[in-house]
Formats: C-alpha cells, sequence, structure tokens
C-alpha cells in the first residue's frame, strides 16, 4: 500500500475533526431534538393518523380521506375553493408587476387584475356553497366566524398598542407603572377575567356596558346573548340599497364582545414588545429629523412605524395564528343566546371531540384548521413579510 | 407599512367578493342544507337494540369470591359532601366481611372525569367505580367499557331482592336502563336531584293567588302581574320579574313533560323534540317572552340573585340548589317560598329527575363484584338517609322517608319536593346527548327570540336525530 501523503493526511484528520464535530453538535441539540420530536411533531402526526380513521372512543379502523370528505363536504368545493384563494395571490403579483410597470402594460395589468379577481370571487363563492351544501354546517360556518374573530382582534389590537407604546416610550412619569397596569390583562388568568366580562356585558339593562351606553345616549344592547350582526344592529335589514345578510352582515353582536375581550387581554403583551422595538430604533434618526423639521406625526409615520415594521409583522403573525386558536376565553363567554354565532373553529373542534366524542372526526377538522394557519401563515410572509423594512 | 397600492388592492378583492357574491350563494346554500339535513334523520330512525347484544359474556357470580379487593371509586364531590362519602366509604371498609377496602379519589368535575375516563376505558388504569351521568355512560359502552350490573342486581347471592328493588323509586331505578344498549344496567343511582318551580309566596298571595300556580294559564297570569306589581319587600334596582328562563336543555325537557309529552321515543330509540307537547310547552314560553312576563336569565345564578331579592316571582332549577336559595332569600328580601311541580296540563305532575349514577367499569370479576357490594352498601337505606341529609340530594328508596323526619321538619322546601318523587321520569340516556344538549339549548334561544317554533323544533329534530345515528352507528359497528 503506498504511503499517504502529508496533504491526504491532513485532509484526513481534518475530515475525522469535522465527524466528530458534527457529532457533538449532534449530541448537543439531540435533547431539544427529542422533546420537539416527542411533544411536537408526534402529536401532529399523531393527530393525522388519527384522522384517517374512524375513531369514536375506540379506533374501529382505517377509513381514509371520510373524515376530511364529511367536514368540506365536495372535493370539487373544497378545490374550487382554494384556486379562488391562489387567484387572489397571483392577482397581487400582477397587481404589483402593473405599478412598477410605467407604460400601456401597466393598465392593461390592472384591468386583468380586475378580472382574475372577479375569477376568484365567483371560484370561491361557487366553492363555499357546494361545500356549505354537502358539508358540515357547524363547521364550515365556524371557518368565518373564526375570521372575523381574527381580523376585528389583530388590526386593532395592534394599532392601540402601538399608539399606547409610542406614549409611554415618551419621558412620562409612572412610566413603569403604566407599563404593568397595561400588562395585567395579560398574566391574569383569562377564566378570571372572561367571567368578570361575562357581567359587564351581560344584557341587564344595569350591566356596566349598558349603563355606559346609556351615558351616550344609546339604548341597552344584549351583547353576548345578541346574534343579529352588528351592521343589522347599527344599519337595519339593508345599507344603500344592499340587502345585509350572511358573511356580509358582519359578526354579531356577541362576538363582537369577545373581541372586545381579545383586544383588551393582549393588548399589553403588544405594547410591551413594542417598547422593546421602539428601543431599538436609533435616537439620531430622530434627531436628524427633527432638525430637518419633521413634526411629531412625521417622526411617527416616517420613523416609528416603518423601523417597527419587523415587530409588528411578527406581532400581526403572532396574533393571528393565536386568533385561529383562541379557545378558552370564547368557551367561557358563549352563550346559547348567541345562537352559534361566536362559535370558531376551536370551539367547533373541541365540541366535536370532548361532547360527540368523535376523535377521528375531531382530529381530521385540527387538520384542517392546521393546514389554514398555515396557508395564512405563507401568505402573510409572502405578501407583508416582503413589505418589513429592516433598516 | 402598507403602500397605497395595498390598499386599493384590498379594497378591489372586498368589491370583486360581493359582485360575486350576489347570485349564487344562497340557494344554492338552501337547497342542499335541507336535503342534507334530511338524509340523517332517517337514518336515525332504525332502532339500535341490535347491536347491543355483544357486551357481556356471561359470568358466574355466584362463584365469585369479592374477598380481599380493592375497589378505587372516582367521584366528583367534594367539601360536606365529600367528607360525608369518605366516611360512608370509612365505614364499609370497616365493617364489610369480604374485607374490601374502597378508595375513593376525587378526580375533578364531571368533565374532568369523562375526559379521564375516555383515556383509561378498558385499561389496568381504569377506576373499579366511576360517577357517571347516563350518556357519558353511553359512551363508554361504545367501547364496551362497563359492565352490565342486571345480573349483579338481581344475584340471589349478591343481589337485591324483589322487596328492595321495589323500595327504590321506580323513576329512579329505571333510569340507568339503556334500551340502546338492550336494556343493559350501566349504572345505579346513588341520588338523585329533580326540576322544581321556586315561587315567592308572599308575593303571590300580595298579587291575589292563595298558592302556587297548577296549570300554564295561572302561572302566566301571575308571572305578567308580578312585572306590573312589585313586590312590597323586593331590594336592589333590577326590574320586577314574572318568571326568568335559563336556557337549558334540561329545561325544555321539563316543561315537554309538563304539557304532558316527552323529548324521546323509547320504542323507536328517537329524539321527538318536534312533538306536539314540546310544540305547546315552546309556543307558552314564547308567548311570557312576547307579552314581557318573562326574561332570561343574564348571568349565571342570576334567577337565585333575583329571586333571594324579592325581583323575580318564579324560576325553575334544580333541586340541590335549595340551600343556596335559602341563603339568598336570608340575605336578600327574606320571605316566604317553597317549591313546588312546574305548572301542567297532565293529570299529574311529571318531573324531570336527574343526576349522576354510579358504573363499574370492566376490570376483574372480583373487583367488579367488589364494587357492587359497595354500591349495594352506598344505596342502603340507613346509609341513604345520611348522604340525603348531608348532601341534599334525594336519597333513592322510599322507605329513607321514615329516618329522615327531622330533617323534612328542619327543610320544608326539600320535603316539598320529596313529595313529588313519585312523579319523576328522565331524560335519555343515550351517547351524545351532551352535543343535542348544547344544540337544543341554541334553539330554544332562538324560540325565545322569536323564531317560528315548529320549524325551528322540526330542524332540532332532525339534527338530534342525526347526531343520535351518528352516535348508534359506532355502536352497531
Amino acid at each position: 500500500m503506498a504511503a499517504l501523503s502529508a496533504t491526504e493526511i491532513r485532509a484526513r484528520r481534518r475530515r475525522r475533526i469535522d465527524w466528530r464535530e458534527q457529532l457533538t453538535g449532534y449530541l448537543f441539540i439531540f435533547p431539544a431534538f427529542f422533546l420537539v420530536a416527542f411533544f411536537g411533531i408526534f402529536p401532529i402526526g399523531y393527530a393525522f393518523y388519527m384522522s384517517l380513521r374512524r375513531w369514536r372512543v375506540v379506533d374501529r379502523g382505517f377509513v381514509g380521506l371520510a373524515n376530511y370528505e364529511k367536514a368540506i363536504g365536495d372535493w370539487m368545493g373544497g378545490l374550487l375553493f382554494v384556486v379562488g384563494l391562489l387567484l387572489i395571490i397571483g392577482a397581487y403579483y400582477v397587481w404589483v408587476l402593473a405599478f412598477e410597470s410605467q407604460n400601456n402594460r401597466g393598465l392593461a395589468g390592472k384591468a386583468t387584475v380586475a378580472l382574475i379577481l372577479l375569477g376568484s370571487g365567483v371560484f370561491i363563492n361557487l366553492g363555499w356553497s357546494r361545500m356549505m351544501a354537502a358539508g358540515d354546517p357547524a363547521f364550515l360556518e365556524s371557518l368565518p366566524i373564526t375570521l372575523y374573530y381574527a381580523v376585528g382582534s389583530v388590526p386593532v389590537q395592534l394599532a392601540i398598542a402601538l399608539v399606547l407604546a409610542y406614549i409611554l416610550f415618551q419621558k412620562i412619569r409612572g412610566q413603569e407603572f403604566f407599563r404593568m397596569i397595561f400588562f395585567l390583562p395579560y398574566i391574569t388568568p383569562v377564566i378570571a377575567t372572561a367571567l368578570v366580562f361575562r357581567t359587564i356585558f351581560s344584557p341587564r339593562p344595569t350591566s356596566l356596558a349598558n349603563r355606559f351606553l346609556e351615558i351616550v345616549g344609546i339604548e341597552a344592547q344584549r351583547w353576548l346573548f345578541e346574534p343579529k350582526p352588528v351592521l343589522q344592529l347599527i344599519f337595519g335589514d339593508t345599507l344603500l340599497g344592499w340587502k345585509l345578510q350572511g358573511f356580509w352582515a358582519g359578526p354579531s353582536l356577541a362576538l363582537v364582545s369577545i373581541i372586545l375581550f381579545g383586544i383588551w387581554t393582549y393588548v399589553g403583551y403588544n405594547t410591551v414588545i413594542f417598547l422593546a422595538g421602539l428601543g431599538n430604533i436609533p435616537s439620531t434618526l430622530y434627531e436628524a429629523a427633527e432638525i430637518d423639521g419633521a413634526n411629531q406625526w412625521q417622526l411617527f409615520r416616517y420613523i416609528t412605524v416603518p423601523l417597527l415594521s419587523p415587530v409588528t409583522f411578527y406581532l400581526s403573525l403572532v396574533g393571528f395564528i393565536g386568533t385561529f386558536k383562541a379557545f378558552n376565553h370564547i368557551y367561557v363567554l358563549q352563550v346559547p343566546s348567541a345562537q352559534n354565532t361566536v362559535q370558531t373553529t376551536s370551539v367547533a373542534i373541541f365540541n366535536t371531540f370532548f361532547k360527540a366524542s368523535q376523535f377521528g372526526y375531531a382530529t381530521a377538522e385540527a387538520m384542517l384548521l392546521f393546514a389554514i394557519i398555515l396557508f395564512l401563515t405563507f401568505v402573510q410572509t409572502k405578501i407583508f413579510g416582503e413589505r418589513v423594512f429592516y433598516g | 407599512m402598507f403602500h397605497k397600492r395595498t390598499w386599493l388592492f384590498a379594497l378591489l378583492i372586498i368589491t370583486a367578493l360581493l359582485l360575486a357574491a350576489c347570485p349564487a350563494a344562497q340557494p344554492a346554500a338552501q337547497t342542499g342544507g335541507e336535503s342534507a339535513a334530511e338524509a340523517p334523520a332517517q337514518e336515525a330512525a332504525a332502532p339500535a337494540q341490535e347491536g347491543a347484544g355483544e357486551a357481556t359474556a356471561e359470568v358466574d357470580w355466584e362463584n365469585v369470591d369479592p374477598s380481599g379487593q380493592t375497589v378505587t371509586f372516582w367521584y366528583q364531590h367534594t367539601q360536606e359532601r365529600e367528607e360525608a362519602l369518605q366516611q360512608i366509604i370509612a365505614d364499609f371498609n370497616e365493617t364489610n366481611e369480604w374485607g374490601i377496602t374502597v378508595v375513593g379519589e376525587y378526580q375533578g368535575g364531571y368533565g374532568d372525569i369523562f375526559n379521564k375516563m375516555l383515556n383509561v376505558l378498558n385499561t389496568s388504569e381504569a377506576p373499579n367505580l366511576v360517577v357517571a351521568y347516563q350518556n357519558q355512560a353511553a359512551t363508554y359502552q361504545l367501547a364496551n367499557g362497563l359492565i352490565d350490573m342486571n345480573p349483579l342486581v338481581n344475584s340471589p347471592k349478591w343481589g337485591l331482592s324483589e322487596e328492595e328493588q321495589a323500595d327504590f323509586f321506580p323513576g329512579f331505578f329505571n333510569s340507568d336502563i339503556f334500551p340502546s344498549f338492550g336494556n343493559q344496567r350501566l349504572g345505579f343511582p346513588p341520588n338523585r336531584s329533580m326540576e322544581v318551580m321556586y315561587y315567592n309566596l308572599d308575593w303571590l298571595q300580595e298579587l291575589g293567588f292563595d298558592g302556587p300556580p297548577q296549570t300554564p294559564e295561572e302561572f302566566k297570569e301571575a308571572a305578567c302581574r308580578a312585572v306590573e306589581q312589585p313586590f312590597s319587600k323586593g331590594v336592589g334596582d333590577a326590574p320586577s320579574m314574572g318568571y326568568q328562563l335559563s336556557v337549558d336543555a334540561s329545561r325544555f325537557a321539563s316543561w315537554t313533560f309538563a304539557f304532558g309529552g316527552d323529548i324521546f321515543d323509547y320504542e323507536n330509540n328517537r329524539f321527538t323534540y318536534d312533538s306536539e307537547a314540546a310544540q305547546a310547552a315552546m309556543t307558552f314560553l314564547q308567548g311570557l317572552f312576547n307579552e314581557g312576563c318573562a326574561t332570561l336569565v343574564a348571568e349565571q345564578y342570576g334567577d337565585q340573585t333575583d329571586f333571594g331579592n324579592g325581583r323575580l316571582l318564579f324560576t325553575v332549577g334544580s333541586s340541590s340548589g335549595l340551600p343556596f336559595y335559602r341563603s339568598v332569600v336570608d340575605e336578600g328580601a327574606q320571605f316566604n317560598w317553597s317549591v313546588g311541580p312546574l305548572p301542567h296540563t297532565t293529570p299529574d305532575p311529571v318531573m324531570n329527575i336527574y343526576g349522576a349514577s354510579v358504573s363499574i367499569p370492566r376490570t376483574t370479576h372480583e373487583q367488579e363484584l367488589a364494587a357492587w357490594l359497595f354500591v349495594k352498601y352506598y344505596t342502603s337505606p340507613e346509609v341513604q338517609a345520611t348522604w340525603a341529609k348531608a348532601s341534599n340530594y334525594f336519597p333513592v328508596r322510599q322507605s329513607v322517608a321514615e329516618s329522615m323526619a327531622d330533617y323534612f321538619e328542619a327543610e320544608p322546601a326539600y320535603k316539598a319536593a320529596f313529595d313529588l318523587l313519585p312523579y319523576g321520569v328522565s331524560e335519555p340516556p343515550v351517547p351524545g346527548y351532551d352535543f343535542v344538549r348544547d344544540m337544543i339549548e341554541q334553539k330554544m334561544a332562538a324560540i325565545m327570540d322569536g323564531a317560528d317554533v315548529a320549524a325551528t323544533l322540526a330542524e332540532a329534530n332532525e339534527e338530534a336525530n342525526a347526531i343520535l345515528a351518528e352516535q348508534m352507528e359506532g355502536l352497531q359497528q
């Protein structure tokens, strides 16, 4: 056997050291990997396994995608719906390109976008109608309710939190005290605070919420007991000749009451995160802008808001995921009088699992919710993530 | 962060969706909805007895020896009730001739126990005795997780004599027989409660009535008069109210019973939420709301508070709430009150009785027998008297009344309710009833909001039977 050259010997030694380093690295991450795999990945995999089986208290065998079909009702409907959503994403990119274009093609692009969006609307609507006709209404109806809950909560939470954080970031007295006060709702047990909200938003004329309405000259409301959509309550059955019904009539007042609770709970948390973000903005930027004559609004609009966009993006992402999974306070605040108008998907899944004891079907619903959250996260990351300004 | 074009894009999406939504959505959803709802209801019509026979192989109980066994008992009782139960257990452990040891364990509320049970059914982790509502027991039995107690109850050596069996209130004794599982006995009742009408006697007299209303018409008249004429001793700023309805499936059942019907057809194993009696009951209640004589219970136990403050003339609730009502009246408007049957259209009252029983999960035959022997002790007249006084539940045996004279004297409202026990009937012991209860509560709320009674109940009945059919499908497999 020919003797190895010095270079080869060095290379072999390096490979051995590399291998040892790799092994050491793997050994270090193994505990964390084991925990994540065992408590994170395995349950998801097992849930998926359950979702393919007829599992009612006991496992009664493989049923393939039957549980999924039961939830969405009609595969073609589901497909049309997804195509509709994908068309919206496609339209968004055409729209961006059209704006970037300075010639006539830009106008044509915008017109195309309008057509694509109209098409997506038709697809979504057609798909939804087909699913509603054959699917599980409890599950399907819970999806727009969850969407209302998320859209009604997260942007408002973020807006209020941003303003509060900005105010608290100024040199004001008792800053720490106010930070603590705003953070309190987040750390107080949600069941306890939800029960207090139940009393505040009780339909009694003497409830705190109704007393407040009385002061501003509005008649008492049924709040958590009110299944009517808010737009109907405000405008009646029609608005500008448009009949308010279904999804377009908005969330019920009961759901709005729950949204208010959600906002109240999470504003403090968001404020604290925003405050941390504000601390990372270099003060020199503000000083330079002030020297250039920028007023307070301009400082906020052109320095604070853009430089906080990574935080805003993170909070909105986490917020949307959280609202889609929200359960505890909704479960506590729901009353039969709200008539299903507050049953979000998490609550629907819980009922299927624990009340109807349909474990397989409930996990199929949960996997669908998981897919929806994944899709929304992807869309948020792609569309809004691109707009984040990292400085 | 958002560019102008993003907002424009969002606006365009909404406009497009709105335009697209115009023509198709409504009719398609309606048509599909009807046909989709119809199918499962038809499936539900098939009686389910066929699948029930497989449950138990014959056991020669007479030759099973329970000596020296340890029995784990999962219950939900706390505070005074738990103390009393632990004392009963200690007495049994000390006195039983077989050397059986019962270990009582608090395992959370009914829901907690149910969730835990689903995980341990048919495993060595399962307790030997467990508190369970009938619908929970039915769910356990979908997995063949409980024993049929009939052979033990009727066993010449270990069971109850005919005379002893006759001593049980019939409504209680039969409430754990499951027609949907081939008439197996999946539980045994150690106590029960009952839905009763609480009324303010002093206020009724101020309104010109001698006593509590016996018919729905009298009830309505008194409730409506109470709204106009507040109670002289009333305290607080709540408006004067005739009746506060808690939207609840048991209340639905109680009112339907009072109108001479039932919510379940036991022969055909179907819900009957759309029966004439149910329609009449809901129409009656809706009428009370329409005329402003009734309101909904707005907060948990809000009706108790209003009743105690002399602001509410009638409320309907569980007899197990008697001590709480006494307490709120004593701390509130301090008036004479009592309980009675719901106003009824039937010659005799029909009372809704409920309460969790104890079930025996499948373990070894020796442990199963040992668990039964404790149940037998637990439901013996002397122990029942002690348990009823400590828990404020009703005893399940008629002969217990003799040893409760002192208690009846101290608690006249309890005695009034006790006298109604012979008229008791139960809600259906079927799997999935929790799910049905949620649904019916929403329908009930819709009716009180003004929804069409017949149509809403027809829809509710279809949904309830669809849920039942799905549950029974599991059993038939």
